[in-house]
């Protein structure tokens, strides 16, 4: 009985605090935690507890190298993340980002990449190369369009996640228009779109992660900090999305 | 058959003085006022207005010239303005230099580095200065000038066709648009895989529209019959066209409310020149045309009188513009981003704007002071 009552509390703490020690700079305003669609997939596959297998698809930061280290990257985090929140279900999360990849250059390896790893969920980091290389909208919003049907169609759930904020790369590439192009697309096809970009902007805004009076060293280990928060408000949402 | 313009039309002014600014406003990204702008409530936005009255200033003022001194003269002009246009380019390009490298050094983000790799062009300064020179290389917000400079180097030989007849001009024009469209050409630009944002391909259907209407007008043909024509058909077209922008915009921001049509019609191609966006800009030219008469009393306002001067000194104003734009967002980017601090932002540019404008025709006035003080008679202009 006193052991039973104990497992129940456990239950709850985990349920109630994840990864328990929630560091406090991840935190986020409210309104960025709304999700207002469903991963209906998703949602069966837990409900039934069965393995569930994640492909995070994006560019270089998917990939993830600022921190060092490939299980410091968003989409490892993620998995961790996800484990405390469904200790009883098989949760694997594969990283396929590779840097510098336009939108068209991610959909061609949808195949091998996404596809063929079987995955009930995609969380797709897109948009950064495109604005970079300022590649038309014309031609961004299509393939954007394009990765979605391919994944939709197949009866997988999808998650789009927006762009890195930084104030000052913002002088000199225009995100904004990439940015609106990306969640509208997320818009009209009832795809949740994970606000990255205003979140990372409200970090910046509160001085959480300052990388410019420090060392080398330091800024990588900002940098898994700012990932591993990545990584705990997208199992925040990917939660709220299920439930 | 009504008289031949002798004095400006300072409707042409007033318009380019306002796209002048909204081009400033659109330029600081993430700026409240961008909300308030043509871009909000249009297909179009202030460049089609910038690129237009160009057109169609070019053609008063050089049609004139050709007229009165020949086709050398008129063509010399041209160029003579072409160059400062260059050489306005280079200046921005430069100041654009100073702001990446400036940004390049003070960037320590490893989070960024590898994916935004937007200094590359540091790596290889001899490349990027001669594709500069050569206008292949146009960064962020440095892509309408090239454009305006190519219209004008071509635009002596739009003159000289016109003089002949204005179809021997409008016809190239509209097949090479019409090829555009349908078979998607585009220039290349520096870097490889880069195109030119405005296509001057599409774009120049819209400033030889321009050229060819300001020269009718030059002529003193009488548009006022086509005009009426088209009013009904450009009002409808225009009020269609705002309602279903206007709320594609209060969708972007409230999303409950809908946005008519979006998944139609979104996104519309700028680069190209969509027929949405030339058609509908067409249609506001009909209204205003119709609507604003020639001699309109607020043209002569004092309050419209800023704008009319920054219209009038065009190619300082824009470069002014350009710069303020970059510098403003600067200030938000490294400061503060609050909305009082945008406001700020925005009415030290447009009054900076403003008195700029206002010396600019001081020294002009000035300039011309002796010619007239010594009684040679008119003016020149």
């Amino acid at each position: 009985m006193l052991v039973g009552f104990a497992g129940a509390a456990v239950a709850v703490l985990a349920l109630s605090a994840p990864g328990r020690a929630e560091p406090p700079e991840c935190e986020v305003p409210p309104e960025l935690l709304e999700v207002s669609v469903k991963l209906p997939h998703l949602a069966e596959r837990l409900g039934a507890r069965r393995p569930v297998t994640i492909v995070a698809i994006g560019g270089g930061s998917t990939k993830g190298a600022a921190a060092g280290a490939p299980e410091l990257a968003y989409p490892q985090r993620l998995q961790v993340a996800l484990a405390g929140y469904y200790p009883d279900v098989p949760i694997a999360v594969v990283n396929k980002g590779v840097p510098r990849q336009s939108t068209q250059e991610m959909v061609e390896r949808f195949p091998t990449d996404v596809i063929a790893e079987d995955p009930v969920l995609v969380v797709w980091e897109a948009g950064i190369s495109d604005a970079v290389r300022g590649i038309e909208i014309e031609d961004f919003a299509p393939a954007l369009q394009a990765g979605i049907d391919e994944v939709k169609n197949r009866a997988i759930d999808i998650v789009l996640v927006d762009m890195q904020f930084s104030r000052r790369t913002s002088t000199v590439i225009n995100f904004e228009q990439y940015l609106k192009a990306l969640h509208r697309i997320g818009d009209l096809n009832e795809v949740y779109v994970f606000p990255r970009f205003e979140m990372m902007r409200y970090w910046s805004e509160q001085n959480v992660f300052d990388f410019d009076e420090v060392t080398e060293a330091e800024r990588g280990r900002l940098a898994a900090k700012v990932y591993d928060c990545i990584g705990r408000r997208l199992a925040q949402a990917i939660r709220a999305a299920v439930e | 058959m009504p008289e031949p313009s002798t004095s400006r039309d300072l409707r042409l002014d007033f318009f380019r003085g306002v796209s002048l600014i909204l081009i400033f406003i659109d330029h600081i990204p993430e700026n409240i006022l961008s909300y308030f702008t043509l871009q909000a409530v249009a297909f179009f936005d202030a460049a089609e207005v910038f690129i237009f009255i160009s057109g169609f200033t070019a053609a008063l003022v050089y049609g004139r010239r050709l007229a009165n001194k020949g086709a050398l003269y008129a063509t010399a002009q041209v160029l003579r303005r072409a160059w400062q246009l260059y050489v306005a380019h280079i200046f921005l390009f430069v100041l654009f230099i100073a702001e990446v490298s400036y940004t390049a050094t003070a960037f320590n983000n490893p989070m960024y580095n590898e994916e935004m790799r937007v200094t590359d062009f540091l790596d290889k300064p001899h490349i990027a200065v001669i594709k500069a020179l050569l206008l292949e290389f146009q960064p962020n917000f440095l892509d309408i000038l090239p454009l305006y400079i190519l219209m004008l180097v071509i635009f002596p030989a739009i003159l000289l066709g016109m003089q002949r007849h204005w179809l021997l001009v409008l016809v190239p024009s509209v097949i090479v648009y019409l090829a555009v469209q349908v078979f998607d050409i585009s220039v290349p630009a520096y870097p490889e895989g880069h195109v030119w944002y405005f296509n001057p391909l599409a774009w120049q259907f819209l400033f030889v529209t321009g050229t060819v209407l300001g020269d009718r007008m030059r002529r003193g043909t009488s548009l006022v019959g086509p005009l009426r024509l088209a009013y009904p058909v450009a009002a409808v077209i225009l009020m269609t066209a705002t309602m279903v922008k206007v709320s594609w915009t209060i969708h972007g921001v409230w999303e409950p409310f809908p946005g008519l049509f979006l998944k139609e019609l979104w996104p519309i191609n700028k680069n190209n020149l969509s027929p949405i966006r030339l058609v509908t800009f067409f249609a506001l030219v009909v209204l205003v045309a119709r609507l604003v008469p020639r001699h309109a009393r607020f043209l002569g306002s004092a309050a419209a009188r800023p704008l009319v001067l920054c219209g009038q000194q065009s190619l300082e104003i824009f470069c002014l513009g350009i710069l303020l734009s970059a510098l403003g967002h600067f200030v938000l980017a490294e400061y503060d981003s609050a909305m009082v601090m945008q406001l700020a932002v925005n009415a030290a540019g447009i009054v900076a704007m403003f008195l700029t404008a206002k010396m600019i025709d001081w020294y002009k006035a000035m300039d011309r002071m002796p010619a007239a003080a010594g009684g040679r008679g008119k003016i020149a202009r």
